[in-house]
């Protein structure tokens, strides 16, 4: 069994067809060890963001082998995608992307129990989650209530609902403040290193390069790592 | 394994307190692998979750909710006026029909409404009278009578000539006197609502009913059937005032003995009366709305009123979930992209559907319960029965479900990978 959480061998994506086609990745290579913090970043459109779409099962290779704690994705079914995400993936948003009308705490509970709490358990364990993003006093708020940062951090605690063995951050901080923007990505490398998540994130940041085990460059569809 | 279980034998990883934190060049070789989550939601679950959801957010956006529900209100109001207008109107060919005590009626041959004069002979009453299963058979009068206005001018009544003692044929809803008064020479019940317009009635007044002077014993309410009200005499007034012949009747009404199966015992009298026709009241009561759907106009008119309601209900609900769909894309893109399928969302609608249709429908049917109420007079009276309400909330829940596909179809296409645009 490999050791890997994130797999891709020669992943290529094209969108469209014909005249019209663009092909967004070009053969990209890339693995992620469990626990791995890593941070993907690259000028707009060179498909940091394709390639995290494909590594979070909603979209899927033209080519290539992708493979999430070895089990395959690359030839996954359409239908089967939202319970690969469900068993693989928790999201962090670069607009948090909460629903307006719900609760923080119905925000992540929903999610639990889409993963199989029950409603008491799901609840339970939103407010825990919260708790610990330091949101213990927002339980019933609604996203409308709270600031650009506590949003974020609910979206964190959402991420997190069932523990999820990859984290994906789109721009987690181009919304946040400094200060915010920091926390924020703390909050994820500490979710890597000390509870074993292979957290990936996609940014522009270079204010936060500095947290991840590794940086990954994307240019042109294709990856040109750094040290 | 229930979720709650599944749950248990889930990790579920302590989040780290907000706090600042450094590179760790050498990670623990003992640290805890987060592992993928292998427990879901079962079909209730899921269906709990997401009407939830659906509920938060109908009620979230209170503006385009009240837009729907206006669609259903309209279409429960303007579809049950104009049917309740509509059963009102059929009640008034049936009504009396279903308000005799007769459980067969004795037909002229031919006849399909209680309209048209035609006669049946007094000998098959007398004939019916004899077959097994029969407790009474009485001959009816049933014409039109002209009555003479003290000022001048005449105003027609359908006149019913009931055989005492019985009465089998009316009157009834009598609010003023009592039936029994019938039995007075020269003697009729009138319509209450109608006093007015056959001169100012009251009891005791006298009127020339076709040329002879009879008195008022009575009044009933809301007996105006499709066409003059009704009044009542004794069987032998009548058929003077009509110049029936003595042998003769417009109808016979039959009253079964308790437990007599009225099939058989019409079958008997159909062996027995070679020149009328035998229709059991409930079978009289099809024959008459039959002829009225399909002779006069009354059927399509009231029907094209209600599919117009309906389609226009239709298309305001379909709108306004297709724009609140379209309002909410983000956050349908949001839950696709955490883990839920398009038949979770599916089920989302068809919560918000069923809650449309049943809110708007109490709403739509307290709204026509007012207006009937408002409106409601002898002549014209919207009928609503229980089933007509029934009815309503199954077909409006039914309207908004349909009217939610054109949402889901918007919902098919959204891809979960526009959240990260």
């Amino acid at each position: 069994m490999s050791s890997l959480a994130i797999e891709c061998r020669d992943v290529k994506k094209t969108y469209g067809e014909g005249v019209t086609a663009y092909q967004a990745l070009k053969g990209v290579d890339f693995v992620a060890e469990p626990g791995e913090f890593v941070m993907l970043s690259g000028p707009s459109g060179s498909g940091k963001t394709t390639l995290l779409s494909i590594l979070g099962c909603v979209l899927t290779a033209s080519n290539g082998l992708v493979k999430l704690f070895d089990q395959d994705i690359s030839r996954a079914e359409e239908s089967d995608l939202p319970g690969l995400r469900l068993s693989y993936v928790g999201f962090v948003f670069q607009a948090h992307n909460l629903l307006a009308s719900l609760t923080a705490t119905e925000n992540i509970g929903m999610l639990l129990e889409l993963r199989g709490y029950s409603a008491k358990a799901a609840k339970a364990e939103a407010h825990k989650l919260l708790g610990e993003v330091g949101l213990a006093d927002k339980f019933e708020s609604k996203p409308g209530d709270l600031s650009g940062g506590q949003r974020q951090r609910v979206a964190i605690a959402r991420a997190l609902a069932g523990a999820p063995p990859i984290l994906l951050a789109d721009e987690p901080t181009a919304a946040l403040d400094a200060h915010n923007g920091l926390a924020v990505t703390e909050t994820l490398r500490a979710l890597a290193r000390d509870h074993g998540h292979t957290v990936v994130v996609v940014t522009h940041d270079n204010r936060i390069f500095h947290l991840a085990d590794r940086i990954v460059h994307i240019e042109d569809g294709l990856i040109v790592e750094k040290p | 394994m229930s979720a709650g279980e599944s749950v248990a034998s889930t990790p579920v990883a302590p989040v780290a307190p907000v706090a600042p934190a450094r590179r760790d060049p050498e990670p623990s070789k003992t640290k805890k692998i987060a592992q993928p989550i292998r427990s879901r939601a079962g079909f209730f679950a899921r269906f709990r979750t997401m009407a939830r959801t659906g509920v938060r957010m109908m009620f979230h956006d209170w503006l385009k909710m009240s837009g729907t529900m206006l669609g259903v209100v309209f279409a429960v109001v303007l579809s049950n006026q104009q049917l309740g207008t509509f059963l009102g109107l059929l009640y008034k060919n049936v009504m009396i029909v279903r308000n005799t005590s007769a459980d067969i009626w004795i037909l002229p041959p031919g006849a399909e409404t209680t309209q048209g004069g035609k006669i049946v002979p007094y000998s098959a009453i007398l004939a019916a009278r004899t077959a097994p299963g029969v407790a009474a058979a009485e001959p009816l009068v049933f014409q039109t009578a002209t009555v003479t206005l003290p000022g001048g001018g005449q105003e027609p009544v359908n006149l019913v000539g009931v055989a005492s003692p019985d009465y089998m044929g009316g009157p009834w809803n009598v609010v003023a006197g009592k039936k029994e008064m019938l039995a007075r020479p020269d003697t009729m019940i009138f319509e209450d609502s109608e006093r007015e317009t056959l001169g100012g009635l009251n009891l005791g007044s006298v009127r020339e009913v076709n040329g002879r002077k009879i008195t008022v014993g009575g009044f009933t309410w809301g007996l105006i059937p499709f066409g003059p009200s009704y009044a009542f005499a004794d069987f032998e007034l009548a058929r003077e005032l009509t110049k029936l012949p003595r042998d003769r009747a417009n109808f016979g009404l039959v009253r079964l003995e308790p437990g007599a199966d009225p099939q058989k015992v019409k079958a008997e009298l159909k062996s027995r009366l070679a020149d009328a026709d035998l229709m059991t009241r409930a079978e009289f009561e099809r024959a008459i709305v039959k002829n009225v759907l399909t002779k006069t106009p009354i059927g399509i008119t009231f029907g094209t009123s209600t599919l117009f309601g309906l389609i226009v209900g239709f298309v305001i609900v379909s709108l306004s979930m297709f724009s609140s769909v379209v309002d909410n894309i983000r956050e349908f893109g949001t839950l696709k992209a955490i883990g839920a399928k398009t038949s979770d969302l599916a089920m989302l609608l068809f919560v918000q559907s069923v809650i449309y249709g049943v809110l708007g429908s109490i709403i739509g049917l307290f709204l026509v319960s007012r207006m009937a109420a408002g409106i409601r007079s002898a002549k014209l009276a919207l009928n609503l029965p229980p089933q007509l309400t029934g009815g309503t909330v199954l077909v409006m829940v039914l309207m908004c479900i349909m009217a939610s596909s054109l949402a889901l179809l918007r919902i098919r296409k959204v891809e979960p990978a526009m959240v990260f645009r």
